[in-house]
């Protein structure tokens, strides 16, 4: 049962090649994607259901034991991510169908989706820190190419940007990457960590951690290096950008995540205090950012910005309780984000404009999108009993209980900006009087299918809202696991295979 | 030997942060190229003499002590091949930003347009 790991990445890659070397675009195609993407789907609840709350399932590739082979390592937060990944992706490629008829369709665009969704679920299984850059760059590789797909000529530029943080990112991670095998003799977290464990005070430790802290902080987009994604996001596709939204920072927050608990010592206070402060640099920065756009995937970009701030102080705060609530904002966060692009588009393909100054009367045309759309809105900005609320509580109540008023007095300010914002699109979009021609993009079939699946979406949100104690359970069950190095190590270190061990 | 591998590595990163920082973004080119070549022998610089650490090479049942660690090498491979596919895409991504923009500044590339949001 065990194999079943390696198929979240497996099947989308089997599936991008399949569509890479089989014959032309055709609905056959989209056929084979869309049910690649429910079976990826499948896999991902099936291997939650098995590692959600109990030990870790590991697998060693090509047999080999863990420090001389790569391990393959499902634990409980990883399998909730894949879940979410497999959700959206699923999500996101269902709405890609109705944003184009299949005639129109950019032959490359699904091969590279499931390439994307590879890449990133593959970040989320490895056991070892050279794969994880290998799998870092399958995605990265998959979204430049992405980007720059369907950018037109004015846009184009934007894709720059984006490349060269993101290329000098990768640079950096390859150093530390090496830095790292120099240091600990080693490339397996489980092994890093015992290691590490055993070298606790050192500098060494400390440089590798920072280093590391900067990569993947540029990746998530914190405060100083977060300038690239918000002018970037907004030159893809909706359902694209949902997916972007979604997955590819929260990449970033997971591996955080997994290097400051699972794998370095506890101990490393200056590393929590700067991204700490970081964070609520971060929240009120793009909080502002936001208000400065006027078309709805700008203002969604840096919102979104925004948002990642919360994961990180809570992860700055690096309580048990701070970390539950970080695993509990990223899930909320997946999906009403992801749900909230989806909404835009659906304006947008609506009404044939998404500048703010060119749109009106949605409320008139559509009110159930305009239900959806408050509905989501409040949950971002964290309105109770919805499903944002609960996160952000939790983690304000442990920034006030750790002394850091000026974090929790950040955190609420940038709530309110991010409410300023939001009524900045309701206002302008959904209230006003409609300006000048609005003619709907699709058909009204299409539209009332991109509806539709908004609508499954917002519900999911206000199941995880409505259900919050369940929720928290296994997002308190998946940080336990990932605070806890010793069944880590003893899971990855323990499986047996060929080669004995390197000592 | 360890000593001019650290030097060689330090300039060739002093001066991939000084192209990098230009506003030509072909200098800005050649600044990634000679940077990800600085991380390449900064790792390949790790393999040297292995100190306390084993290779992880498997004889039989004992582990080899006599061989240099080959594991730098096989990352360098696999950074070259990953760094080699980013250059050729950003080269082409330039191409056609300067065809679409016929600049090679990026100070003008950014500035807003008049009917720019």
């Amino acid at each position: 049962m065990n194999s079943l790991v390696i198929g979240p990445f497996a099947i989308p890659l089997a599936t991008a090649l399949l569509c890479l070397f089989a014959g032309r675009v055709g609905v056959w195609r989209r056929w084979t994607v869309g049910i690649s993407a429910f079976v990826q789907l499948v896999v991902a609840l099936v291997l939650a259901s098995q590692a959600v709350g109990q030990s870790p399932l590991v697998v060693v590739m090509g047999g080999w034991t863990a420090p001389l082979g790569v391990a393959l390592v499902v634990d409980g937060l990883a399998a909730l991510m894949l879940c979410l990944s497999a959700l959206v992706s699923f999500v996101c490629i269902l709405y890609s169908y109705l944003e184009l008829q299949v005639e129109v369709e950019q032959p490359m665009r699904l091969p590279l989706m499931q390439l994307l969704v590879a890449g990133i679920n593959l970040t989320f299984i490895t056991g070892d820190l050279f794969n994880l850059f290998v799998a870092f760059e399958i995605m990265l590789v998959a979204s430049y190419a992405l980007l720059t797909l369907e950018a037109n000529d004015r846009h184009i530029k934007e894709a720059f940007p984006y490349l060269s943080v993101n290329i000098f990112a990768s640079g950096i991670f390859l150093i530390s990457a090496g830095l790292a095998y120099a240091v600990f003799g080693t490339l397996n977290l489980a092994q890093i960590s015992e290691r590490a464990a055993e070298m606790e005070g050192q500098f060494s430790v400390l440089l590798v951690m920072l280093l590391l802290m900067v990569v993947f902080g540029i990746k998530a987009g914190v405060f100083p290096l977060y300038y690239w994604l918000p002018n970037s996001y907004p030159i893809l596709p909706y359902s694209l950008s949902a997916l972007y939204c979604g997955m590819l920072t929260k990449v970033g927050v997971y591996v955080l995540l997994r290097m400051l608990c699972t794998v370095f010592p506890h101990s490393l206070d200056r590393v929590h205090i700067v991204l700490a402060l970081l964070a609520g640099a971060t929240m009120v920065m793009a909080a502002l950012g936001a208000i400065s756009r006027n078309f709805i995937r700008g203002i969604l970009s840096f919102q979104h910005v925004s948002q990642i701030g919360y994961m990180i102080l809570a992860i700055g705060l690096f309580t048990p309780m701070a970390i539950t609530a970080c695993v509990y904002y990223v899930i909320h966060h997946i999906i009403v984000k992801s749900s909230l692009f989806l909404i835009g588009g659906t304006a947008f393909f609506r009404s044939g404009s998404d500048h703010l100054e060119r749109m009106g009367g949605l409320w008139r045309l559509s009110p159930l999108l305009g239900c959806l759309f408050l509905l989501q809105a409040f949950s971002l900005s964290g309105i109770p009993p919805l499903s944002g609320f609960w996160g952000k509580y939790i983690v304000i109540s442990e920034s006030l209980g750790e002394g850091h008023y000026w974090l929790a007095a950040a955190a609420l300010l940038a709530s309110l900006l991010t409410m300023v914002s939001m009524m900045k699109i309701w206002l302008k979009a959904f209230w006003d009087k409609p300006r000048g021609e609005q003619a709907p993009i699709v058909s009204p079939r299409a539209q009332r299918g991109m509806t539709l699946i908004v609508a499954v979406m917002v519900f999911f949100s206000l199941c995880i809202g409505f259900n919050a104690e369940f929720f928290l359970k296994i997002a308190q069950s998946a940080a336990d696991g990932l605070m806890d190095q010793s069944i880590y190590r003893e899971s990855v270190l323990n499986t047996m295979g060929k080669g004995g061990t390197a000592e | 030997m360890a000593y001019d591998t650290a030097l060689l590595v330090g300039v060739m990163f002093t001066v991939s942060t000084y192209l990098l920082l230009q506003k030509s973004f072909i200098r800005i080119l050649f600044g990634f190229i000679i940077f990800s070549n600085a991380g390449n022998l900064f790792i390949l610089s790790i393999s040297g003499a292995p100190g306390n650490r084993r290779a992880p090479i498997i004889e039989g049942d004992r582990p080899v002590t006599a061989y240099v660690d080959p594991l730098p090498q096989a990352l360098v491979l696999t950074a070259i091949v990953i760094g080699l596919g980013l250059t050729v895409y950003l080269v082409m991504l330039l191409y056609r930003i300067i065809l679409d923009s016929k600049t090679i500044d990026t100070e003008k590339l950014f500035q807003p347009e008049p009917d720019d949001e």
